[in-house]
């Protein structure tokens, strides 16, 4: 117990450091991740059904040579292709947002820095410091929050299309 | 008749002439005798002035003993005085001495009384006590004078009224206290409030802080109270009645407070961006008044285009309804046909589905672009500033760093919920064409095997 209120009070004052962008851009990357969990449990678990289910429907079709045949293959084939993508380009947009307001963050934090410096004068760097690292910390924190998506996203936009194309492989015409 | 007047008028000149020099001396001879005879009235007259000053020479004698008898007697006083003032200045050295001597280390303790009574002055000056006990400091500048000069000693009152005035000081910066005074409210009146001192640190009524202002003695609203979670506390202490409550108090006794009247508000900061800054908010309303559309249709639209896919019926009122009808229209079209009209229906679709996506996403592109804009042309007004009165105040250069600085941060408020924005809305549209474009024949196909 003592240990998780240590570990609060930690993101609490690191919080504190980084400013109010800071907040808003763990709620971004927090939303991200969430995101991009139920995209991967999408993939692990609900997806399986839906994959099997269309298979089923197809393989249960007395004919699979006639243009009805051929365009429900192409409506199931497209359906369970949005499925797959589904807030895919959320979290890709999310990914691009960290970096854009970490860089808020940075301009903020100069301002507060101009702000200390217009009035008690350039020389005392002590009171800069807390406009230094409000314009530091939310650059850190955005970039941290985009390389962590990076990857995963595109990740996640070559499953989605490889499991389309599977899904396609799957669903034989019959000529 | 002209000649004759003419002729007249000179005769008469001559005439006059030789009178006037009939009065010194018609003939040289005359003029000699004149000269002879002044000579000898001038001799006379000169011996008359010989004869006066030999008679008065023997006054300027007498004058003369006079003025050397005096000067005698005051070389005679000036060397008394002189000799006077060496004996004196030497009764006044040996009583310095014996002063100084029997000061002793009294000598020191006005010193640092005098010390004392300065700091305390400006102590109280910024104290806000002061504004629960005027006047106390007063007395302190008469002291320190007579500290300062030698010839006043201080009484023993005085010193222990400067005791009296420390301590009470110290005592009254461990109370929190209540009293009734003037306040000037933020809008210019005055006001009777019940005012409560936090120590020396705050002065708080009606929720509100207030500032001491020493010059005029008076206490005044801040016009700038800090944020609401700090104003609840400072509610909280004046309504609190001798329970505990938390309150958010500044530590240096006033001066961050007025830091913060000092630093501009939401409105000013916009201002600071200037016209780039202006118009970075206008693209930025414009494009959210776009984006409030889009939502509402696409959303109305994707809701009917649900709705079309679980029904049976074909309604008119949604993409994918008008879509499905060109199977109804042409039922007995080969399927080629039928798939021709079928994309034709489409692409008449999708535009409007479409439409002024583009405009968000360019929006969101363009808004950090003008903040680049305002940021060099912010640097530019710097480096004017910079050439016009060199760099020695950099209050002179903050206009320009802070339009730099605004307009960059109004471009980026800008662009990062519009890039979130039209990510939303480009999902919901891809979303419905997606529908038409690859499962409307499918959906055409289904509905096809099951009615047969």
């Amino acid at each position: 117990m003592t240990l998780f209120i240590d570990m609060m009070n930690s993101i609490r004052e690191f919080l504190d450091t980084g400013g109010q962008v800071l907040t808003v851009i763990a709620g971004v990357i927090c939303l991200m991740w969430l995101l991009i969990f139920e995209r991967v449990y999408f993939y692990l678990k609900t997806y399986r059904s839906i994959k099997q289910s269309i298979i089923a429907n197809w393989n249960s079709r007395t004919e699979r040579y006639s243009w009805n045949a051929e365009h429900i293959r192409m409506a199931n084939v497209s359906r369970a292709s949005e499925l797959l993508n589904q807030n895919v380009a959320l979290i890709q947009s999310l990914v691009v947002l960290c970096p854009l307001l970490g860089l808020l963050g940075t301009v903020t934090g100069m301002i507060q820095v101009f702000d200390v410096m217009a009035i008690s004068g350039s020389g005392n760097a002590r009171s800069m410091a807390s406009g230094v690292s409000r314009a530091t910390i939310p650059t850190m924190a955005g970039m941290v929050g985009s390389l962590s998506g990076v990857f995963v996203v595109t990740w996640l936009q070559r499953t989605s299309k490889r499991r389309t194309e599977l899904l396609e492989d799957n669903l034989p015409m019959a000529h | 008749m002209k000649k004759y007047l003419s002729t007249l008028f000179t005769t008469a000149l001559v005439v006059s002439s030789a009178s006037v020099f009939a009065q010194q001396a018609s003939t040289l001879d005359e003029l000699l005798a004149q000269l002879a005879e002044g000579r000898v009235a001038q001799t006379r007259q000169n011996k008359q002035r010989e004869a006066d000053f030999v008679a008065r020479k023997s006054d300027q004698d007498k004058i003369l003993s006079n003025a050397k008898n005096t000067r005698n007697d005051r070389i005679l006083e000036s060397t008394r005085l002189e000799n006077k003032f060496q004996v004196n200045e030497l009764a006044l050295a040996n009583n310095q001495d014996a002063l100084n001597k029997r000061l002793g280390e009294l000598k020191e303790l006005f010193g640092v009384l005098q010390q004392v009574a300065g700091d305390t002055k400006s102590k109280f000056k910024n104290s806000v006590i002061s504004a629960q006990i005027p006047n106390r400091g007063e007395f302190l500048d008469e002291f320190a004078q007579s500290m300062g000069s030698s010839s006043k000693l201080a009484s023993i009152e005085e010193i222990e009224k400067i005791w009296f005035e420390l301590q009470r000081e110290m005592t009254e910066s461990a109370k929190i206290s209540r009293f009734e005074r003037e306040v000037v409210l933020a809008d210019g009146t005055k006001e009777q409030a019940q005012v409560t001192r936090i120590g020396n640190f705050n002065l708080v009524a009606n929720g509100k802080y207030l500032e001491y202002i020493n010059e005029t003695g008076s206490v005044a609203e801040l016009i700038r109270q800090p944020s609401g979670r700090y104003l609840g506390t400072a509610q909280d202490m004046t309504n609190a009645s001798n329970s505990q409550v938390a309150f958010a108090l500044d530590p240096t006794g006033g001066s961050i407070l007025s830091l913060l009247v000092q630093a501009p508000d939401t409105q000013e900061r916009i201002d600071q961006g200037g016209p780039v800054g202006y118009v970075i908010l206008a693209i930025g309303v414009i494009g959210l008044l776009i984006a409030i559309e889009r939502f509402f249709s696409l959303y109305l639209i994707g809701g009917r285009v649900n709705r079309q896919l679980k029904s049976k019926t074909v309604s008119n009122d949604n993409p994918l309804g008008r879509v499905l009808a060109v199977k109804d229209i042409n039922k007995n079209a080969d399927l080629e046909t039928l798939e021709l009209k079928l994309s034709e229906r489409i692409l008449q679709e999708v535009p409007k589905l479409t439409s002024r996506l583009t405009m968000i996403k360019i929006i969101s592109v363009v808004a950090p672009l003008i903040g680049l804009l305002g940021t060099v042309t912010g640097m530019i007004n710097t480096f004017q500033a910079i050439t016009l009165f060199g760099t020695g105040d950099p209050k002179l250069m903050a206009g320009g760093i802070s339009q730099a600085l605004v307009t960059t941060v109004l471009g980026l408020v800008v662009a990062i919920p519009m890039v979130f924005i039209s990510t939303m809305l480009n999902t919901r549209s891809r979303g419905i064409i997606n529908i038409l474009q690859q499962q409307s024949a499918g959906i055409v196909a289904e509905r096809a095997e099951q009615g047969a």
